[in-house]
């Protein structure tokens, strides 16, 4: 583990727009299994994922004007029970934790370690570990390494806005924030596909246009704007990178009361597209990796750093109406896992707070639907109801919905 | 707090992270030409003076603070 400790440091940079954030930032992905959970098993399989994979095996340490990592050494303890808990205070250090409950199992994890394309392949290989005990899976295991990090000074040479020096000439997007409630809308994958297909676009451009239908009454004019986050690890050769490794977009489109999917999903289509090309990703990334770096390097205490960070985002036009996360295959959105894999999960649902918006939509497609898990700082009522009134207009078919509640604590 | 103690607190603040001598400093200097502050440092600045006063400050105000006096009027409406 010595020889991987620098690596591990060099790692940070990529996280540390999840730590400069005031409010950490923890995720919650949850899997229903066929069976109650077996939890001396679900042990087994997290130390021998751990053991695969040492990226996992470390802990967080603060300094009054830094952060680093370095290996942990105490045990992991898988928990019981669904409490969603803060990482690393109470968990042993580490930046992740399991529990379970029933025939669930709860993977949470603090963004500044992973994003979820990163995570994910952890996360399977638990599974698969677990499988493989569980029922004679068989799944093969070999060690899971992280790419290692990408070169930060050729990527922040990128920075198309480096040498500017004033303050942006944007009007910052001030996020609402109020009490926090969850709900989710299940929605028929292929009805949407038709639905897309009738517009000439991406489906997620399609979805993207539905969520922004549903949100405009709700924001009181007609211009909503979301946000989302682009994988770059290819773009960037990392393509086995655990540690976060995005390019995150602001666009806005305009949806008034008559406004129907075919007027704007051209549009959106046309933004997410350009967001995909290969130079304009790492502009972006590089944008945003230059501000992480010129942060990181403040001789400041880290409450000052954190700060100079939101502002940094708010001026950097990031709050939006919403931001969406589209996660594809939860398991693994490249796919590469055992497709009998399949066979022993039952669904899957995703909670992560909104953050830079009042509103979060975490999305998977899993078993043929796609999984819409919603959270709204400022708790309004109707607004799946919206998102189901908007597919229904459209010919998306919603296959159920429903409120959730409250926050997770640590997630208000 | 009186305008000139907020301005000597928001003088003793340029000081430390910008290392701009208080000589240098008058009501009616330009954060960014005269003072030659990036937008980093007057980002710091904003967090620093923040932290000493206990408020909070929108980021739509940032954009208005163009001069010393422009930072010590915003102060003064809310800590004065």
């Amino acid at each position: 583990m010595t020889e991987t400790l620098t690596r591990f440091s060099d790692f940070i940079p990529q996280g540390a727009m999840y730590f400069y954030r005031e409010k950490s930032i923890y995720c919650r992905y949850q899997y229903a299994l066929r069976d109650a959970v077996d939890p001396a098993l679900l042990q087994q399989a997290v130390d021998a994922a751990l053991a695969a994979a040492d990226y996992f095996k470390m802990k967080l340490v603060r300094e009054k004007r830094t952060v680093y990592l370095e290996e942990n050494d105490r045990p992991f303890t898988v928990s019981l029970g669904s409490a969603l808990k803060a990482m690393p205070e109470e968990t042993d250090g580490y930046l992740f934790n399991v529990s379970c409950e029933g025939d669930t199992v709860y993977f949470d994890w603090f963004h500044f370690l992973a994003d979820g394309h990163g995570v994910s392949r952890f996360l399977t290989r638990i599974l698969m570990e677990y499988c493989n005990r569980r029922y004679g899976a068989g799944f093969a295991c070999p060690p899971l390494a992280s790419a290692p990090a990408y070169d930060m000074d050729a990527l922040v040479a990128r920075d198309p806005t480096a040498g500017q020096t004033g303050l942006p000439d944007v009007e910052p997007m001030q996020p609402e924030a109020g009490r926090l409630v969850r709900s989710m809308v299940r929605l028929d994958k292929q009805s949407l596909v038709d639905a897309a297909l009738a517009c000439g676009v991406k489906p997620v451009s399609a979805l993207l246009g539905l969520l922004c239908l549903a949100m405009q009454p709700l924001v009181g004019r007609e211009r909503v704007e979301y946000c989302y986050s682009t994988d770059t690890r290819r773009v960037l050769g990392v393509p086995g990178a655990f540690y976060n490794c995005v390019a995150s977009f602001r666009h806005g489109v305009d949806a008034g009361p008559a406004v129907r999917l075919a007027g704007i999903a051209p549009d959106i289509d046309a933004d997410l597209k350009a967001s995909l090309v290969p130079d304009v990703q790492l502009g972006q990334m590089a944008k945003m990796m230059s501000w992480v770096v010129r942060v990181d390097a403040l001789k400041a205490p880290l409450k000052i750093k954190r700060r100079v960070f939101s502002m940094g985002e708010a001026m950097g036009n990031f709050p939006a109406d919403f931001w969406i996360s589209y996660l594809g295959d939860p398991l693994d959105p490249d796919r590469n896992y055992p497709p009998a894999l399949n066979d022993y999960i039952r669904d899957f649902e995703v909670w992560v707070p909104p953050d830079g918006a009042s509103v979060g939509f975490e999305v998977a497609s899993f078993r043929g639907q796609l999984i819409v898990c919603i959270q709204d700082k400022l708790g309004r009522a109707g607004l799946s109801e919206a998102l189901c009134a908007a597919c229904g207009r459209e010919g998306v078919r919603v296959l159920a919905a429903k409120e959730v509640g409250p926050a997770l604590p640590y997630q208000e | 707090m009186s305008r000139t103690e907020i301005l000597a607190q928001i003088v003793g603040i340029l000081e430390d992270v910008a290392e701009i001598s208080p000589d240098e400093v008058t009501e009616d200097s330009v954060l960014m030409d005269d003072l030659d502050l990036s937008s980093m440092e007057i980002l710091t600045i904003v967090a620093d003076l923040e932290e000493t006063f206990g408020i909070r400050i929108p980021e739509k105000e940032l954009r208005s603070f163009v001069t010393i006096s422009d930072l010590a009027d915003y102060l003064s409406a809310r800590v004065g």
